[in-house]
């Protein structure tokens, strides 16, 4: 697997496709503080929704048991699962029973986070991905590149070619309405057939036992309501204590993602309808393991909004796919070194430590200092790259003795045309200034 | 052990945080009918209706969604609406079926009462108890292929909303 900075360095050989890709979440970013600074309260509402999921996670376990006895007194089936691997049975047991072989399933990041499409495929069961981002990359044979806006990657014309390979659009076009108009008729289909529909959570309520599924395209409603069986997942950290509180996190999370006053459908399930079997998979994979740690529990705020993707100058320069993992960006690699420190050692160091990601979190999660906590956790852990480590061992050993520090300023001076080759990575794509004949204390002593 | 058990024994305890309550300072002052236009909806009057859409119908309620897989254009009844953003409550009550106002190609909603904001929007919700409920603001939209906004994804392709309000 490609580290983060190997990645990039593909997705930036197209420079004008990484300018488009860097502007469009800009224009994003841009919406989402418009559509905040109308709202005097905004502050307000942020810090309101922070006390909200300290107060959560703080009791997290009465939450979760309160919201239980209440979804199955509403007729819901509730179902725990430790990791991945037990999700994936549970889900594939219910569709199972049913007897279905190809099912619907709306965008939710934690079944990319259990790989359960290539589990159920596995198993001989399709899934047909309907959010239209979702299913262009799904065509594609690859993974949503951010976890709102899953095709933000591909030009209008890679989804004319995808469309014209699977779903026999004319050759050459690539208009979006033609397009969209291509992907509605086929899912129709999909949805008019599937008895089995799988959607996320956005929100489950623990005082009414109901959850809150939003979405633009009216996908999760169109699979859910026509389907028998309706499975629900989500991480145990969508709990939030009243139905009140949603207030508070609608109002928060469009605005922070997309800029809009509000997501097109809100949709609070709280009995199965009749007739319906409804289903709830509530999934630790690690979650408890994060809240356990003083460090890192915050991140479990998250409402996965991705303003802090679209506001990410590292992101929005080298793709979601750069961060190898289901959710990318600030957030993603934050939350990924917990789940496999080793494998996602990389995710941390993709920051500038600029902090935009933590001044645009609705939930107030203080994201670029968690980066800063992994990369000193993965330091002492021995996992960051050779190179690094070395590096920063050189680094501490040279600002730490004068002498040595002036005997290698002095040399790199000289021999400026060393920090000036593809030696040194920080000199790809940038301009080294010139070096000074004098160091300032040379200069100093002179006057 | 089970995962259930499993889960919540990994949950220590941690510093208590109090819930801080309601929210105050909310802003009030919006207007429902421009919210409207921004979410994509259109607002008419029961005149204009009555030309745009002289075929509109209403439906019994019913247990097959796939039946309404024809309809062209369904009216129906919001609860109320709220200013802040065009977002009107719908309850499975007012619908002949849940999949109703997605299913259809074109919807209408009648709109009697608005409030303010999403907070004021919940405290109306306090003893709603309806097996499904929804806030649907605008026609289905998406912008999946390079942020270009289309109208019409999988839900309705239009919304227009009459106020009696």
């Amino acid at each position: 697997m490609l580290s983060h900075a190997e990645a990039s360095e593909n997705f930036i050989a197209d420079a004008e496709r990484t300018d488009w890709h860097d502007e469009t979440l800009w224009f994003v970013r841009a919406k989402r503080d418009k559509a905040s600074k109308v709202l005097p309260e905004w502050e307000a509402l942020r810090e309101h929704a922070s006390q909200v999921k300290d107060h959560t996670l703080a009791n997290l376990g009465d939450y979760l048991v309160a919201f239980e006895a209440k979804a199955k007194a509403n007729g819901i089936h509730v179902h725990w699962a430790a990791d991945a691997v037990e999700h994936n049975a549970i889900v594939h047991q219910i569709i199972a029973a049913q007897g279905s072989k190809v099912l619907v399933k709306s965008k939710s990041m934690l079944t990319e986070e259990c790989h359960l499409n290539d589990y159920l495929a596995e198993k001989g069961i399709e899934v047909v991905d309907t959010d239209l981002g979702e299913r262009i990359v799904q065509f594609r044979n690859e993974a949503p590149s951010h976890i709102v806006l899953p095709a933000i990657h591909l030009k209008k014309e890679d989804v004319g070619e995808t469309f014209h390979e699977h779903l026999g659009t004319p050759k050459g076009n690539k208009d979006p309405q033609f397009l969209t108009e291509a992907a509605r008729q086929h899912l129709r289909g999909h949805f008019l057939a599937s008895e089995v529909a799988i959607t996320g959570v956005n929100f489950a309520i623990a005082e009414t036992g109901e959850f809150v599924v939003c979405t633009n395209e009216g996908n999760a409603d169109m699979g859910a309501h026509l389907a028998k069986v309706h499975i629900a997942c989500m991480g145990i950290e969508k709990i939030i204590p009243k139905r009140a509180d949603l207030a508070v996190f609608l109002r928060l999370l469009a605005r922070s993602a997309t800029g809009q006053l509000i997501t097109t459908y809100s949709s609070h399930f709280h009995k199965p309808r009749e007739g319906q079997e409804m289903h709830i998979v509530l999934l630790d994979n690690g979650r408890t393991r994060q809240l356990a740690d003083p460090k890192y529990k915050n991140s479990l705020k998250c409402i996965r909004c991705a303003a802090c993707f679209n506001t990410c100058p590292v992101y929005r320069r080298s793709g979601g796919h750069s961060y190898h993992q289901p959710v990318a960006g600030p957030i993603g690699s934050i939350l990924a070194p917990n789940i496999d420190k080793k494998a996602n050692a990389d995710l941390p160091f993709a920051s500038t430590l600029c902090g935009s990601c933590s001044n645009v979190c609705p939930v107030k999660i203080n994201i670029h200092e968690q980066l800063w906590f992994w990369r000193q956790d993965l330091m002492a852990a021995g996992l960051a790259p050779v190179g690094k480590s070395f590096g920063m061992k050189m680094m501490a050993y040279t600002l730490s003795n004068p002498a040595i520090y002036r005997m290698g300023g002095s040399l790199m001076r000289r021999f400026s045309s060393l920090l000036n080759s593809s030696m040194n990575p920080w000199y790809k794509q940038r301009e080294m200034p010139q070096a000074p004949k004098e160091s300032f204390q040379e200069w100093y002593k002179k006057r | 052990m089970s995962a259930r058990e499993q889960i919540l024994g990994k949950i220590g305890p941690l510093a208590e945080v109090k819930h801080p309550g309601a929210f105050h300072g909310a802003s009030e002052d919006f207007d429902f009918k421009a919210s409207l236009e921004v979410v994509g909806a259109r607002v008419v009057s029961p005149e204009e209706l009555e030309r745009l859409f002289p075929d509109r119908q209403r439906f019994e309620k019913t247990l097959d969604g796939l039946s309404l897989a024809e309809v062209e254009v369904l009216e129906i009844d919001g609860e109320f609406g709220v200013a802040e953003n065009g977002a009107i409550w719908l309850t499975e009550e007012a619908l002949p079926h849940r999949v109703a106002p997605f299913i259809c190609q074109h919807l209408v909603i009648h709109v009697q009462k608005i409030v303010p904001n999403m907070h004021a929007a919940y405290m109306e919700l306090t003893n709603q108890t309806t097996g499904f409920g929804l806030f649907l603001a605008g026609p289905s939209k998406t912008a999946d292929i390079e942020q270009s906004l289309v109208i019409g994804a999988h839900g309705a392709r239009s919304l227009t909303v009459v106020i009696h309000a």
